[in-house]
């Protein structure tokens, strides 16, 4: 296997963590907080909230903005 | 050092601003040690040394605002009131929250179809971008938009879980970006997130998807 592709089969894993996750959380939702969850807990702070906002901002500056 | 380290340091404080007792320099120092801050410090200064001089300025501009809030609100004797959030607003009801999900639901689909028609990195592109981003933040700075259940504490005892996917992937994504001949030039072997985005970027339906798909996530984000 090329590096090329371990490379997009690791972000691939770690795409698959995350879905198993949320269902996982949906399923037993008494267990695992669903990523929802995580981040309403997360943006319970002013600063939370303004950090996440702001790394979703950065988001979209890294792809269009010059 | 613990959430609950923090907010009794922060109360103490409080307490010591009733009394008249906390400086301005105690109270900016005091601003200044939120890990955000720092991390966005962090951010500013190497997005401008490699070459991204408006991300840093943005960057730098939402610290510097951390830090003179968390001041203000600690000169003003209600660190409560700067750490915690505002109570969230009223709900509407159900067919104005649909009107007003239409609505949003439009310009959301405007904003995506006109941004995507611009080249990426052009000015047109950056100027929406930042604007929208801009009051993304600026929203969500005044408190939630509705009310949402806190998740149970036993829930959140795994939330680790969560934190390893999401820290995982973003090392993968950092060896790989460091992996490139430069940190400015993609390499096939090791390639980025943004690297492996960007056949979709090239064309008007292509970015029109992706800024929805942003446009999406900041919606969820914003509610929470």
């Amino acid at each position: 296997m090329s590096s090329h592709n371990v490379t997009i089969f690791g972000y691939l894993i770690v795409l698959a963590c995350g879905v198993t996750l949320q269902v996982l959380a949906i399923r037993m939702p008494e267990r695992l907080p669903t990523l929802g969850e995580v981040f309403t807990h997360v943006m319970r702070t002013r600063t939370g909230r303004v950090g996440v906002l702001v790394a979703w901002a950065w988001i979209g500056l890294h792809f269009f903005a010059r | 050092m613990t959430d609950a380290t923090h907010e009794a340091r922060d109360d103490q404080l409080a307490v010591s601003a009733r009394e008249g007792s906390v400086s301005v320099g105690h109270a900016t120092v005091a601003g200044l040690r939120q890990p955000i801050v720092a991390v966005l410090l962090l951010i500013a200064f190497f997005t401008t040394i490699s070459g991204k001089p408006l991300d840093g300025f943005l960057m730098l501009t939402v610290a510097t605002l951390l830090v003179w809030d968390a001041a203000r609100s600690l000169m003003g004797a209600s660190a409560a009131a700067g750490r915690r959030d505002v109570a969230a607003r009223p709900a509407d009801s159900s067919s104005k929250k649909a009107l007003k999900g239409l609505g949003w639901l439009t310009g959301g689909g405007l904003y995506a179809g006109i941004v995507g028609s611009f080249s990426r990195y052009s000015w047109p592109a950056t100027i929406a971008v930042v604007a929208l981003g801009c009051l993304m933040v600026a929203v969500g700075w005044q408190g939630p938009l509705r009310h949402r259940q806190a998740p149970g504490a036993r829930s959140l005892r795994r939330a680790w879980l969560w934190a390893v996917v999401l820290v995982t992937g973003g090392l993968w994504e950092l060896s790989s970006l460091l992996q490139q001949p430069h940190l400015t030039t993609d390499s096939y072997a090791h390639p980025t997130i943004s690297a492996l985005t960007d056949p979709l970027l090239v064309s008007h339906p292509g970015r029109s998807v992706a800024l929805g798909a942003w446009l999406l996530i900041g919606w969820f984000l914003v509610g929470r």
